[in-house]
């Protein structure tokens, strides 16, 4: 599916402009952009917003060739749904084109900012047991991957993985699901118990942390720039 | 397995809107429903199911983009209220790890939501069944069955309004319109689907099956009520 170990590391480690705006001015740029995708009704602007776009990560220091070929997983539905379309190659270019203009955004917006401080500006708007539930997810996500990585090596290290035979292999996939389904119960229950023990009470938000920045007028002009690209190119 | 991949941008505003609505309600009367359980309990259950719906959502099974959800299982193991709460935390991390767009997160945790939900009533109608493996894989064909209706039927929607959202243009002084051939996609998604449905209740009855032999007390807690739905010790499995 998606690298998401590595997009947390790009997260955590830059430096660059994008890295130091507030979480809110790039939530504000994601929506000027999946705003743009909504109301474009020509490929020209999108693409023209798709590379405006790339130049600013090249700028800020993002790895935009990765950000670029990530962005085109987002064109597997759209190629699928192109094809039960009947309008021909302009309307394919816009559809292809909304989606990747728009996953890039979001990949901006992931690649920049640690998935801790855009669930803290959530928290300010979900619920406590939502907020709190996206925390405990990221957490054991990353704690099952591992884990998952680890069960694939010693089953195929034993054996357990045979060519040709489904019944056998989905029996061990389905074993390790399941062996992976009660640790995470037990793994997060214990983080829990920690969490609460360290004065944990329902908020991950830091006070004051995202107060805005001198850098967010990078994320903020990028985003107007993608959207009146987009309001002003008339098919 | 049934959730769009659909980015921002594509599916016209009323629906992805209306998807929202639905999705803001049922989400509502799901933490209602479960405002009386202890957060100690709720939140680590509802973290680790939804992080093992992301974990599985990431081995590919068939190309080009066919991955198992383990929906049913957690609807199975959280009940209805929580399977639900579990769909939409699953979805958000989904949209922010660029997979799917933002703006059908409403749709997607109706559709996966309510294969949480309809797993959940459907392993409790059919307590019957035994053993317990085939209790749980005939829940989730079923419920996968009717969700793949569903996306279908949203599709379809979209064909209301295609040249609100799509680029209309004189091509030789014929005018080009977007339109859903949604017979093409229901052939396409019911013949690609039928396969995967297959594999995941496959999936899914050996984890319920797994999961009974080893931990039982998570098919039996507070959230499923009824006590005597699961196998007691000893039971054929």
């Amino acid at each position: 599916m998606i690298d998401v170990a590595r997009i947390d590391y790009w997260a955590a480690s830059g430096s660059g402009p994008l890295h130091r705006a507030s979480v809110l001015s790039k939530v504000v740029f994601l929506m000027l952009a999946i705003l743009s995708a909504i109301v474009a009704k020509s490929p020209y602007p999108l693409a023209a917003g798709y590379v405006v776009m790339i130049l600013a990560a090249v700028a800020a220091g993002l790895p935009w060739l990765r950000m670029l070929a990530l962005s085109l997983y987002a064109a597997v539905f759209p190629l699928l749904y192109g094809i039960s379309l009947k309008g021909g190659t302009a309307v394919f270019a816009v559809l292809l084109l909304k989606a990747l203009t728009a996953a890039l955004a979001m990949l901006t917006l992931i690649v920049s900012t640690p998935y801790p401080r855009v669930f803290a500006l959530l928290s300010s708007v979900l619920p406590e047991v939502l907020a709190a539930g996206l925390f405990m997810t990221y957490r054991t996500f990353f704690i099952l991957l591992d884990m998952m990585h680890n069960f694939g090596a010693a089953i195929r290290l034993r054996g357990g993985f045979s060519p040709g035979s489904l019944y056998k292999n989905g029996s061990n996939i389905s074993r390790g699901i399941g062996m992976l389904l009660v640790r995470a119960v037990e793994r997060s229950s214990r983080l829990y118990a920690v969490m609460t023990v360290r004065g944990y009470n329902g908020s991950m938000a830091e006070p004051g942390a995202d107060r805005p920045r001198r850098e967010d007028w990078l994320p903020l002009a990028l985003g107007a720039a993608v959207f009146a690209l987009a309001l002003a190119w008339k098919p | 397995m049934t959730h769009m991949h659909i980015p921002d941008g594509v599916l016209p505003v009323w629906l992805w809107v209306t998807g929202f609505i639905v999705m803001a309600l049922s989400l509502g009367l799901s933490l209602y429903r479960v405002r009386a359980m202890d957060r100690k309990k709720k939140i680590p259950l509802l973290g680790a199911l939804a992080a093992v719906m992301l974990v599985a959502m990431s081995i590919p099974i068939l190309p080009p983009a066919y991955h198992i959800n383990l929906s049913v299982t957690t609807g199975i193991l959280l009940g209805p209220a929580l399977g639900f709460a579990a769909a939409f935390i699953a979805n958000v991390m989904l949209a922010l790890m660029g997979h799917g767009g933002i703006t059908v997160v409403g749709l997607n945790t109706i559709l996966l939501g309510s294969e949480a939900v309809l797993g959940h009533s459907l392993f409790f109608l059919f307590k019957k069944i035994r053993p317990l493996f085939w209790r749980a894989a005939m829940a989730t064909v079923l419920t996968l069955f009717i969700t793949t209706v569903l996306l279908i039927g949203i599709v379809a929607a979209t064909n209301l309004e295609p040249g609100h959202f799509f680029y209309h243009h004189e091509d030789h002084g014929q005018s080009v319109e977007a339109r859903v051939s949604v017979s093409t996609f229901a052939v396409m998604v019911l013949s690609l689907g039928a396969l995967g449905w297959l594999i995941e209740a496959a999936i899914t009855g050996a984890v319920v099956k797994f999961i009974a032999q080893v931990k039982p007390d998570l098919l039996r807690h507070a959230l499923h009520g009824a006590g005597g739905s699961v196998p007691k010790t000893g039971e054929k499995r």
